[in-house]
């Protein structure tokens, strides 16, 4: 008997500790009907909540205690939810609390099934999350902060490339022009070092903006028909250069077996061996470098290459060797000191390796060299390219016959170059500072290509390309277009305003040289019979020549220089005196290179007073200079013509040399 | 359009059941999916040819059709319905909506009269937010809150929607695979859904409905309280309005068997 009674008392004893632990649990309990009236609370909730229990029991409803917006979430998604699966967990709630101030909650449901005769309920579990809540909130924050620094520091980053790239091709471009000229030892130091110079921080702003555009995912890989041989040549032929001024070998080795022609993505196969042969180079001072591409399998339709770039270089201490792929990261200090560099070539090859889902390894000895290895598996193409003719890119020495090009860009310095360039390479040319002198330009003359800029006031370098579709021209010009930023990220925009082609700024006169080479063909009607005449004919030197006289032109100006001396006039006068000399001297080479019938004295005075007519607008002048070349090298030279022109030129001449003298 | 034809029962997760003729389209509400008439479509099983499926965006619908434009109005659903029963050759089929189902389908038949020949809207609403002396029962703000909502619970969302394995000892019928697989809709639908929900205003196209209809209406549901529904029966011609004992939002849930007896009644009449 005893026995039993202490038993029940244990019971009781048990139900007691369980309704208190039920009562005072760390957690909230409710329980509610099917329409969600809540029929008990327990006291930890109801004093989270501030109320007594008599205020809740058979008065409110669960969804009652939401907010509103969680009252619609209860009713379209919590409640469907539970009653279809019988449970549901971790689902945030706001509970609004007497004071109307905000529980953040965890709520767990469990439906409890009717039994006998009693109904079918539910059984909630609240958990108090506001210090995850907190936790979160404050992380979601620095998460999006994060996010749109970052985002903010790309942007800055792509604004900035792309600023300094548009003067940067101007520095480029005059750095070319200078070497061609001629110049005595000391100068052509100077140009050698200017131009090496503005290409080192052309590279430098390339794979800063490259860098930027894989860390915002803009990078995407093309599928293109390639020749693996001519990509392996120019290579070859680029790096072998500079291995010759260090003195070092350089060899491509290129097993037979590597199928020649294949599909993937050329440009940044080429970059990432570029960055990889490029540092192995630098950092070797004697022995060799070695590219190596054999294949490592091959299937009907896919190879996979081995590609291995191997110095006698410094090597690579092996605890840094993780570290030299991490951006701006170079193995020490001193290296950069005594290298230069950014640092960031390893890493973008890499991060190009990744997009091909493949991986950059790397092996060295200190002292002995390094290897940098990886492996990327291509289609075979069955498409036979055109062997680029590297004898023509290299010589620059193509008849472009009567190919009529236009420049379209606002900037004058870029027309400027663009137009050196193209007498260089012999080809006719307009220009237009704007898309709608252009747009009037091409309805009366011919025009074969357009090198049109895409960033230019009022109508830009697409809104230009677009219009001239519109004109339906019987012969649709090619367009291609220039512009700070790479291919990439406008292609879409180019194919939609029906833009043909792409030429990053700032570029080398190789590449301007290799996309008219490229395109001069497409148009077969544009061709026309006189590209079978060798030389340049007089009948086209003047058509060149007549967009410009039908505007009559001022034979100089001096806003340039004005604009330059910056109202210091001891400047200006010193700039004028110093163009008077020079006109002096140039207009007694010129008749000069008459009487002799000297053509190269002729180009050289067109070269040498380029800068100086630039700065005072001469183009008038220019303009009859060029003449009186394409006069001199005619094979029917036409003497009375020429003597008119000669004639014409020396009272340019004096018009300007006048004007210096007098204006003030 | 001939070719996408043989996609639509994939697209939508068509699913045709019940062993009669006469077609009942059954389009679920906001919030959820074909599920929702999990209890109620046993009902009809025997004497009516049932059509089940999931808007765009919801359930086992492709989620790749979704596009933003094309929803960006409760037209952009009511154009699928009208593809639906072209592509079943329904015409004259009864129209059983819930929630902004209603309105889709009201939407739908206004297009496209010979659709339906009876509707039946489940806790219709044609405007949630309270405009000068209608009212729907919300404040534009409150819907923000509740897209806000839809924000904090993607964590508890993905855990309350994480495949748990357990078995369903009590409902057997579910089977293990089911659990936790319903309902599930892409956050970033559910918000657009939602927003294209609650600021719907379709208090114009009840007055061109010409069908019979049956309103039925729920006690307490928050969502389209009474009065909406009673500003529905009364902008629709042809329609009674019926009060159901059941209260919330999702009768179709929590009281399956009134539910359907209801409609049952007046499909006979």
């Amino acid at each position: 008997m005893n026995k039993k009674q202490s038993t029940k008392g244990q019971d009781l004893h048990r139900l007691k500790a369980a309704l208190d632990l039920y009562d005072n649990a760390p957690c909230g309990s409710i329980c509610f009907h099917n329409d969600g009236l809540i029929f008990d609370i327990n006291n930890t909730l109801a004093v989270w909540l501030g109320f007594t229990k008599e205020e809740i029991i058979n008065k409110r409803t669960l969804p009652s205690l939401f907010k509103i917006g969680g009252q619609i979430f209860f009713e379209t998604h919590f409640f469907p939810l539970i009653k279809l699966q019988g449970f549901i967990k971790e689902v945030y709630f706001d509970v609004v609390r007497k004071d109307k101030s905000v529980l953040h909650g965890l709520i767990n449901v469990r439906e409890i099934p009717a039994q006998d005769d009693a109904p079918l309920t539910y059984q909630a579990t609240v958990l108090d999350m506001s210090d995850r809540w907190h936790f979160e909130a404050e992380l979601l924050k620095a998460k999006q902060q994060a996010e749109s620094d970052s985002k903010a520091k790309a942007d800055f980053l792509s604004t900035i490339s792309h600023e300094i790239r548009t003067p940067l091709n101007a520095i480029l471009g005059i750095g070319n022009l200078l070497h061609k000229t001629p110049l005595n030892k000391n100068q052509k130091d100077y140009a050698r070092l200017l131009l090496h110079s503005s290409e080192h921080l052309l590279s430098l702003v390339n794979n800063l903006l490259d860098l930027s555009k894989i860390e915002a995912r803009k990078f995407e890989l093309e599928h293109v028909d390639f020749d693996v041989f001519d990509l392996s040549k120019i290579l070859e032929q680029t790096f072998s250069v500079r291995a010759k001024e260090k003195g070092i070998e350089m060899r491509v080795d290129l097993d037979t077996d590597v199928p020649r022609y294949l599909i993937g993505d050329p440009v940044k196969l080429n970059q990432i061996l570029t960055n990889l042969v490029g540092n192995a180079i630098k950092f070797t001072k004697i022995g060799s470098v070695t590219l190596s591409i054999s294949v490592a399998k091959m299937s009907k339709q896919e190879v996979y290459l081995d590609f291995k770039v191997a110095d006698t270089g410094i090597g690579i201490p092996s605890e840094k060797l993780e570290s030299i792929f991490q951006e701006f990261s170079q193995a020490s200090y001193d290296v950069n000191v005594e290298f230069g560099g950014t640092g960031l070539g390893l890493t973008i090859s890499k991060k190009l390796l990744e997009l091909h889902g493949s991986k950059l390894s790397v092996s060295s000895k200190l002292n002995v060299g390094s290897k940098f290895k990886f492996r990327i598996c291509y289609k075979k193409s069955d498409k036979v390219l055109a062997k680029k003719d590297l004898s023509i890119l290299e010589s620059e020495k193509h008849d472009f016959g009567d190919l009529m090009v236009l420049l379209v860009d606002d900037n004058p310095a870029n027309i400027f170059i663009a137009e050196q360039y193209l007498e260089q390479w012999n080809i006719s040319y307009l220009s237009a500072e704007s898309g709608k002198k252009a747009l009037s330009m091409i309805t009366k003359h011919k025009v074969d290509l357009i090198l049109l800029d895409l960033q230019m006031p009022k109508m830009d370098g697409y809104e230009t390309a677009k219009n001239i579709r519109d004109l339906k021209l019987n012969m649709k010009p090619v367009i291609i277009a220039f512009s700070a930023s790479t291919k990439g990220e406008v292609n879409e925009q180019l194919m939609e305003a029906g833009i043909d082609d792409h030429l990053p700024k700032p570029f080398q006169p190789k590449q301007l040289y290799e996309i008219l080479l490229r395109h001069q063909n497409v148009n077969p009607q544009s061709q026309g019979q006189l590209s079978s005449i060798p030389k340049k004919s007089l009948k086209k030197s003047m058509k060149k020549s007549n967009p410009k006289l039908n505007t009559p032109k001022v034979s100089f100006k001096l806003d340039r220089y004005i604009k330059m001396a910056n109202n210091k006039p001891e400047y200006l006068k010193k700039f004028k005196l110093s163009t008077l000399d020079a006109l002096i001297s140039y207009q007694k080479d010129y008749n000069k290179a008459i009487v002799k019938n000297d053509i190269k004295m002729i180009s050289d005075l067109i070269h040498k007073s380029t800068m100086s007519l630039y700065y005072i607008e001469a183009d008038p002048l220019t303009e009859l200079l060029m003449e009186s070349r394409s006069m001199l090298q005619a094979e029917n030279k036409d003497e009375s013509l020429l003597n008119d022109k000669v004639t014409e030129c020396n009272k340019e001449f004096i018009i300007i040399i006048n004007g210096l003298t007098e204006k003030d | 359009m001939k070719n996408s034809d043989s996609n639509i029962e994939k697209l939508f997760n068509i699913k045709i059941l019940g062993s009669g003729t006469q077609p009942v389209l059954f389009a679920h509400g906001y919030g959820c999916d074909q599920n929702m008439w999990r209890f109620v479509y046993p009902h009809f099983e025997e004497n009516y040819k049932i059509i089940l499926f999931d808007y765009i965006g919801a359930g086992k619908s492709d989620l790749s059709a979704y596009s933003k434009t094309k929803y960006d109005s409760l037209q952009g659903y009511a154009d699928d319905i009208i593809k639906i029963c072209a592509h079943l050759n329904l015409k004259d089929a009864i129209f059983v909506g819930h929630s902004v189902s209603s309105m889709i389908g009201v939407l739908a038949i206004n297009k496209e009269p010979s659709l339906f020949s009876k509707m039946v809207l489940i806790g219709p609403s044609p405007r949630y937010i309270n405009d000068k002396d209608y009212k729907g029962g919300f404040e534009e703000s409150d819907i923000q809150e509740l897209l806000h909502t839809l924000d904090s619970n993607y964590l508890g969302w993905s855990k309350a929607m994480a495949p748990v394995i357990m078995g369903n000892e009590d409902r057997p019928e579910l089977g293990e695979e089911l659990s936790n697989s319903f309902c599930t809709t892409d956050p970033e639908i559910a918000k657009n859904f939602a927003r294209v929900t609650f600021l719907s205003d379709n208090r114009k196209d009840l007055k061109l409905l010409d069908v019979p209809c049956l309103i039925l209406q729920c006690r307490k549901d928050i969502i389209a309280p009474l009065e909406v529904g009673q500003y529905t029966a009364k902008s629709i011609k042809n329609s009674s309005l019926k009060i159901l004992e059941a209260t919330g939002h999702c009768p179709n849930l929590s009281a399956p068997q009134e539910t359907s007896e209801a409609i049952k009644e007046f499909l006979q009449t």
